[in-house]
This record gives structure tokens, sequence and C-alpha cells, in this order.
């Protein structure tokens, strides 16, 4: 049950952090792919970055940190249904924000 | 090397599809129903709580696979689509793109939902998160297969 709600833990935030790094473009860091260099810069003859990595990095940061924090017996007065509406509104998110391309 | 990696990319996927769908069926199932003699309730009538480890080793294995052709994808085939002015390819790669990490950030809950002894307090949880994994999966498979008939398989 402790790991079940550490890991309940980590999903909620990490969607949660996942959205809002896209969102604000916080990246953890920058790949570029002509140099094929990691940056936390972003240096001006770099080239074109990839965020994504980046993005996903600062989700994963941001769920473990959440899992390790967050007191279990907060986690464990959250309702259920919080474990799957999170990332449902996560995905109704981001298609909300790429519909512009479909436009 | 990057084109047999994405044939590799494709034919997990494809494994991890069956075992996504199955499983979301199976979960679905009234219980009433475990007895029906038609193919598709048998199709449905599967332990769905088998699926839960693999699905998420198979996941974890697409998306790493994913992550490293992500760059020749966007060196390749990113301004083969701009030059084409495909927007809606374009644009459903950004969704793949988005619904990969939101899959992958979903998973530590999932699995954790379908943890024995099942927990009758996450049922619904353990549903939708199910049927989340398979929308991710369905549409990242589905745009994957496009961009490689726009593109081709030479990376």
């Amino acid at each position: 049950m402790k790991t079940h709600s550490r890991l309940m833990m980590f999903s909620l935030t990490a969607c949660l952090a996942y959205t809002l790094a896209y969102y604000f473009d916080w990246s953890l860091f920058r790949y570029y792919l002509t140099s094929g260099t990691i940056d936390v810069a972003a240096p001006a003859t770099a080239g074109p970055p990839i965020l994504w990595y980046g993005w996903l990095a600062t989700a994963v940061l941001a769920g473990v940190t959440a899992a390790i924090v967050v007191p279990r017996g907060f986690v464990v007065r959250l309702s259920p249904e919080l474990a799957w509406l999170v990332p449902a509104v996560a995905l109704l998110a981001a298609l909300m924000y790429e519909v512009r391309w479909f436009l | 090397m990057m084109t047999a990696l994405l044939i590799l990319h494709g034919l997990f996927a494809v494994a991890l599809l069956g075992a996504v769908t199955h499983q979301a069926l199976a979960a679905s199932v009234p219980r009433n129903e475990r007895r029906a003699r038609s193919f598709f309730s048998r199709f449905r009538t599967t332990d769905a709580s088998a699926y839960g480890t693999p699905v998420v080793v198979l996941f974890v294995a697409v998306m790493i696979m994913g992550a490293v052709l992500y760059p020749r994808f966007r060196l390749v085939v990113r301004p083969l689509l701009q030059d084409l002015d495909l927007r809606a390819a374009n644009g459903a790669f950004e969704l793949k793109e988005h619904f990969s990490a939101l899959g992958v950030l979903l998973l530590p809950a999932y699995w954790a939902c379908w943890k024995q002894p099942l927990e009758r307090s996450y049922d619904g949880a353990r549903l939708w998160l199910t049927w989340i994994v398979a929308l991710t999966v369905w549409w990242n498979f589905i745009v994957g297969q496009l961009l490689v008939s726009i593109r081709g398989l030479a990376l």
C-alpha cells in the first residue's frame, strides 16, 4: 500500500508537470540536433533544439520529488478516481493545445 | 541501423497494441457475460490482470526506441512534412509526442492499479487507466504507420 500510494503520487504529479512543462516551456535541458549536444542554456549557433526530452525530465523530477516529499497520509485520502481523471485531463489539454495544427 | 530500429519499434508496438487492447476489453466485460460462448466473448474473458506488467515493459521498450529514433524524425521526416505543407500530419506527431510522454508517466499508477491483490476501491481507476493507455497506444501506432507511409522506411 505504501508503494501503491507513492506510485499514484508520482503519476499524478508527473502528468501535471509535463502539461505545465510544454505549455510554459519548462525544459530541464535541450538537445541540439545538429551538434548532438545537451545544454541547459540556448547557445545562439546551436541550431534547432529538441525540448521533449527536457520536458520529460522535468516531469520525472517533479513526480519523484512529490512521491518522496508528500506525506502518505495525504495521498491515501485522495480519491482513487484522480488516478485516471488527472491523466485524462492532461490528454485533453494536449489535444486542445495541438488543435491549431488541424484548423 | 535506424531502419532496423524503426522496424523493431513497429513490431514491439504491434505486441503492445494487442496486449493492451485485449486487457482493456477483458477489463470491461460484465461478470454475467463471462460464460458466453461467442468468439468475441471468449476474446474478452481473458485474465486482464496478467497483462499489467507486460504492457508496462512493452510500453517502456517502445518508448525508448521511439526516443532514440526521434532526432532522425526531426532531421529527415519533419522537414519533408513542412515542405509538403502537411500540417495535420505534423500535428498528429506532436500529439503522438505528448501521448507517449503522458502514457509513460501514468504507467506507475496503471501498474499499481493492476498489482495483485487487486483493490476494489481502484476498480474504476483500473478500467479507465487501461482505456487511456489503450487510447494513447492506438493513436501512436496509427500516426506512426501514417508517417512511415508518407516518408517510407529509409531514415
